[in-house]
């Protein structure tokens, strides 16, 4: 699950699952409803990364999707990824398409990510 | 809410004894009104959390048009003393000077006449909007470094006036391009001549009022008279750069024992390795800035050149650009301090050696843009503001709802409509943006420079109105 917070200037989201990989599949299904989605053939790219923290691993995760955006023009649709603590890697599923200018960059303002009472839930302040 | 002082009659003081992290005074300035619109956000919890900086001066200062933001407010204004008080990639922002540049028309609205709004059609299909690549300028790897070094100078057939009418004559010192990362690189190598997205915009406007003839006339202004405002920034290259030195920075905290309140305002001394060469990145993406928004002025030159002819344009002068969202090396009362500016505005006065020989008898230009479909102002910076805020002013009205709740108010046809019926002429890609930036979304701009004006920070000299306003 998803949603969108109320914040005067910028965008918050917060996100919740069973699992740490389910909360970033949820990061990737909002980040997508604000930037849009592609067209054409799938285009898939590996992707490895760490973080010193897990809610900085939640940064890095949005921070990676919004570069193939905004640099190559490459919209998420999905992704496999196993989390390892404070590190991922799998594949992530693309389409080309111009991207829906709203989202400029990913914040440490309130970022969380962690499991509690059992739940896995995200935060993060997109600067927009 | 911490306790506040009232100072005057629009200052207002936070002591630092109001948090045991607090290493200065928290400064507002604000009317009552204003006061009462932030008391519901997080903006004075975010400015007393700036006043905790290592190295923080004076005071963690914030304009009337602040509101709550992530880490610095918008609005803020903080100097950390050098070589070692720090310097924080969040207190200047993702979009590395973002900021304002006015052009006037050699002609009056009258004179304007039916042209108005071939003329913003014109200047809509010149300027390249939104977040994608298409339209931009593409430059080589070797051109990109002299941009990111040179700023606008990098341009060919640049007129040495609009270099002359530039804060910093648009190009910080110590920029360096081998700070600036590949990713960041990639991001802009396309996109410079582009306005991007959100409140980023191009405005034909007409001088509705003028409050200070001597000045205005020294600025280039009179009544009726047809300017052309651009506010844009640095692109993706500015806002990868913040990202990767927040995240460059946040790692680092430790090692320097820097214990913060806000994770966003990562930061690091400013003579570190890391503080070294986030200035050299910052100050090449702010070059990269102020190279866009002199490809958008060409662009909105070679639109009046299309609908108004050669003369038109070639006598459509550069005002003056300032920067908004910037890090800089300043001396105030004698000291070497980095004052970062994020929504705020550089205001020096008269006599000061860093604004134009033109404008040296009268202060810097500034240019406070309202919401869209309401009037802008043009400032000039006073004495005060380098007794009170290291030299800085406001920088627009300041928003006072979100994106959600503007477009549950409006929708972005009707609100074209009301534009449309005052005379205003809309090009916006798209209707759910122009609903976020209604009008009702943002503080009153007359009120936030009255109270600057009141605080002897600037002193208003030119009010401008919309006639027509292309969006990002």
């Amino acid at each position: 699950m998803y949603r969108f917070v109320e914040h005067t200037a910028e965008l918050e989201v917060e996100l919740e699952a069973d699992s740490a990989e389910g909360v970033l599949a949820e990061a990737l299904r909002a980040f997508a409803e604000l930037a849009g989605s592609g067209e054409g053939e799938l285009v898939e790219r590996p992707v490895e990364l760490s973080a010193p923290d897990p809610p900085a691993l939640l940064a890095a995760w949005l921070d990676e999707l919004l570069f193939l955006a905004d640099a190559e023009q490459l919209l998420p649709e999905s992704a496999d990824l196993e989390v390892d603590g404070t590190s991922l890697r799998g594949v992530l599923r693309t389409r080309r398409g111009e991207p829906r200018p709203l989202v400029k960059a990913v914040t440490l303002h309130r970022l969380r990510f962690r499991p509690e009472n059992g739940v896995w839930r995200g935060r993060v302040v997109l600067d927009v | 809410m911490s306790e506040l002082v009232r100072i005057d009659e629009t200052t207002w003081e936070i002591p630092a004894s109001a948090r045991p992290d607090m290493r200065v005074p928290a400064r507002i300035f604000a009317d009552d009104e204003i006061l009462d619109e932030i008391a519901g956000d997080l903006s004075l919890d975010q400015l007393e959390n700036v006043a905790t900086l290592p190295g923080v001066v004076g005071a963690a200062i914030a304009m009337p048009d602040i509101h709550q933001g992530y880490g610095f407010p918008v609005g803020g204004v903080a100097a950390t003393e050098l070589p070692d008080g720090v310097v924080s990639p969040g207190g200047v922002g993702y979009d590395i000077n973002c900021g304002v540049r006015l052009l006037a028309l050699p002609l009056t609205e009258r004179e304007l006449g039916a042209r108005r709004e071939p003329l913003v059609h014109e200047i809509s299909r010149a300027v390249p909007a939104g977040a994608g690549k298409h339209g931009g300028i593409h430059l080589a790897s070797a051109d990109l470094d002299d941009v990111l070094r040179n700023g606008p100078r990098a341009l060919p057939g640049v007129r040495a006036e609009d270099v002359e009418r530039t804060e910093s004559q648009g190009r910080l010192e110590g920029a360096d391009p081998a700070a600036v990362s590949e990713r960041a690189r990639m991001r802009g190598s396309n996109q410079l001549g582009t306005m991007g997205s959100g409140n980023h915009f191009v405005e034909l406007q007409e001088v509705d009022e003028i409050l200070d003839p001597e000045t205005a006339e020294v600025f280039g202004l009179g009544k009726g008279q047809v300017t052309a405002l651009i506010h844009s920034g640095s692109r993706g290259l500015g806002h990868q750069v913040c990202t990767d030195y927040v995240k460059l920075m946040d790692s680092r905290l430790s090692a320097y024992r820097i214990h913060l309140p806000d994770r966003q305002l990562a930061c690091a001394p400013a003579s570190s390795a890391e503080g070294r060469a986030y200035f050299g990145a910052m100050a090449a993406a702010a070059n990269f800035a102020w190279a866009n928004r002199q490809s958008i002025a060409d662009a909105v030159r070679r639109a009046v050149r299309s609908v108004l002819g050669e003369d038109a344009a070639s006598g459509t002068l550069q005002v003056y650009d300032v920067a908004h969202n910037v890090a800089k090396v300043e001396v105030h009362d004698g000291i070497r301090v980095c004052v970062h500016r994020k929504g705020a505005t550089r205001a020096f006065p008269a006599g000061s050696e860093d604004i134009p020989v033109a404008y040296r008898g009268v202060g810097q230009p500034v240019f406070i843009p309202g919401s869209m479909g309401t009037a802008s102002f043009v400032l000039a910076g006073e004495r005060g503001s380098l007794e009170r805020s290291f030299g800085t002013t406001c920088h627009g009205a300041g928003r006072r709802m979100s994106r959600t709740a503007a477009r549950k108010r409006v929708h972005g046809s009707e609100l074209r409509r009301e534009l449309e019926a005052r005379g205003i002429v809309v090009r916006c890609p798209s209707p759910k943006g122009l609903a976020e930036e209604a009008p009702f979304a943002y503080k009153d701009v007359d009120r936030v420079v009255r109270v600057v004006e009141q605080a002897g920070l600037a002193r208003r000299v030119a009010r401008l109105v919309p006639l027509g306003v292309v969006k990002g």
